[in-house]
């Protein structure tokens, strides 16, 4: 058995209508690269991607569900397990943006009552197709009070910006646990030399 | 049997043909049968008959005007009972015809009358639906998990490559400590698909 290689695992969810960009934002934040194919998400997937906070290695679990609303009854069942929610619109969908409120009430049924939630603009790299001003978007998280980001997968703009406050904001809130000696390496400071006795 | 006697028997015999066409002039139209039928003819050929000529045309002719009248409200009656039993019968036939229509129209393909949450399925369809959303469910959760375990193998694939391109680099330099010009051919041949810099 391998030993852990981080501190503490993140479950992140990503959610929103079908088509606004929720696998092309969890793309770019995992692997830096952008796909114009639009490729339908088959119920859920999800990617890891391990990043350092206040000097501990988080590894995020990111679940990227289906918009369609013929996989919601399977998308759903993932909510449960989410410490941090994100929902995503497309700034250049009014339809995407009006049904946040269906999809927050989504959350309020499924999610734990605890989790981060975060508001996403996506495509805002599409400024002559804009219908969504951003003042609309910064609104509706304010009445949530949700954080909030204009992003673009496609421009590379605010994405690992958003992932990384989330992943802070459900950092501020869990409890420092005692030091593990299975996962956590005291005698080196980080860096190079620490792999060897974290994993091998 | 003299004439006389011969007429007695004719006349008692009239008498009661004449009974039983009386009966048959009082029954229900509805409940008549040909006999009765036969017995009116008779009463009212007889009650003609005697009409023509003879003592008795008088009281043939009010007996003949009662079987008259009768015979006509019977004949009315029936008329009347006739045309509504054939209404009734062409609202049955109509009805009759409705429902087989209707069930021989549940047999035939393509107008079956579904409810609107039914939806029809061609099975000769190859891309017709074939799974349910639990299959479905348990698919994706079966995909995720050997994805999941694919990341802790290639995780672990990649402290084994460390591992081993530190133990040459300590081997090599051991090696030109020593300048032992032998290398480990086995070694050295894995790190060359295995080694990778290190970040």
């Amino acid at each position: 058995m391998a030993k852990k290689t981080y501190d503490l695992l993140f479950k992140l969810l990503l959610i929103g209508d079908s088509g606004v960009g929720k696998t092309c934002v969890l793309f770019r934040f995992s692997d830096d690269a952008f796909n114009t194919t639009f490729i339908s998400t088959i119920g859920i997937d999800f990617k890891i991607k391990t990043v350092e906070l206040q000097g501990k290695k988080i590894k995020l679990q990111i679940w990227d569900t289906a918009g369609q609303e013929r996989f919601h009854t399977i998308t759903t069942s993932y909510y449960r397990g989410a410490m941090g929610i994100m929902l995503v619109y497309d700034i250049t969908n009014a339809k995407s943006f009006e049904n946040i409120s269906k999809w927050l009430r989504n959350i309020d049924e499924h999610a734990n009552e605890d989790v981060e939630r975060m508001l996403l603009g996506n495509k805002c790299d599409m400024e002559d197709k804009r219908v969504v001003p951003k003042a609309k978007g910064e609104q509706i998280a304010r009445e949530h009070g949700i954080r909030f980001f204009e992003t673009s997968a496609k421009a590379n703009i605010n994405i690992e910006k958003a992932f990384l406050t989330l992943a802070e904001d459900i950092l501020r809130k869990t409890p420092v646990k005692e030091p593990n000696s299975e996962n956590v390496d005291i005698s080196s400071g980080g860096g190079v030399t620490g792999w060897k006795s974290k994993c091998c | 049997l003299t004439e006389e006697e011969e007429e007695d028997e004719e006349e008692e015999e009239e008498e009661d043909e004449g009974g039983g066409a009386e009966s048959a002039l009082e029954k229900s139209p509805f409940q008549l049968t040909a006999e009765d039928v036969y017995d009116i003819s008779s009463v009212v050929g007889r009650d003609l008959l005697q009409l023509s000529a003879g003592p008795r045309a008088s009281a043939a002719a009010a007996r003949l005007q009662f079987s008259i009248v009768r015979v006509l409200e019977m004949l009315e009656a029936l008329v009347s009972g006739g045309s509504l039993a054939e209404e009734r019968l062409r609202l049955e036939r109509d009805r009759l015809r409705m429902e087989v229509e209707a069930l021989r129209g549940e047999g035939a393909p393509g107008s079956l009358n579904l409810g609107p949450d039914k939806m029809v399925i061609d099975l000769t369809d190859p891309n017709r639906p074939r799974f349910t959303l639990q299959e479905l469910r348990e698919v994706l959760q079966e995909r995720n998990q050997l994805k999941a375990q694919l990341l802790v193998v290639q995780e672990e694939l990649q402290c084994y490559k460390r591992y081993i391109y530190h133990s040459v680099y300590k081997l090599s330099a051991q090696q030109q400590f020593s300048r032992n010009s032998e290398a480990p051919t086995s070694l050295s041949q894995l790190t060359t698909f295995t080694v990778q810099p290190l970040e």
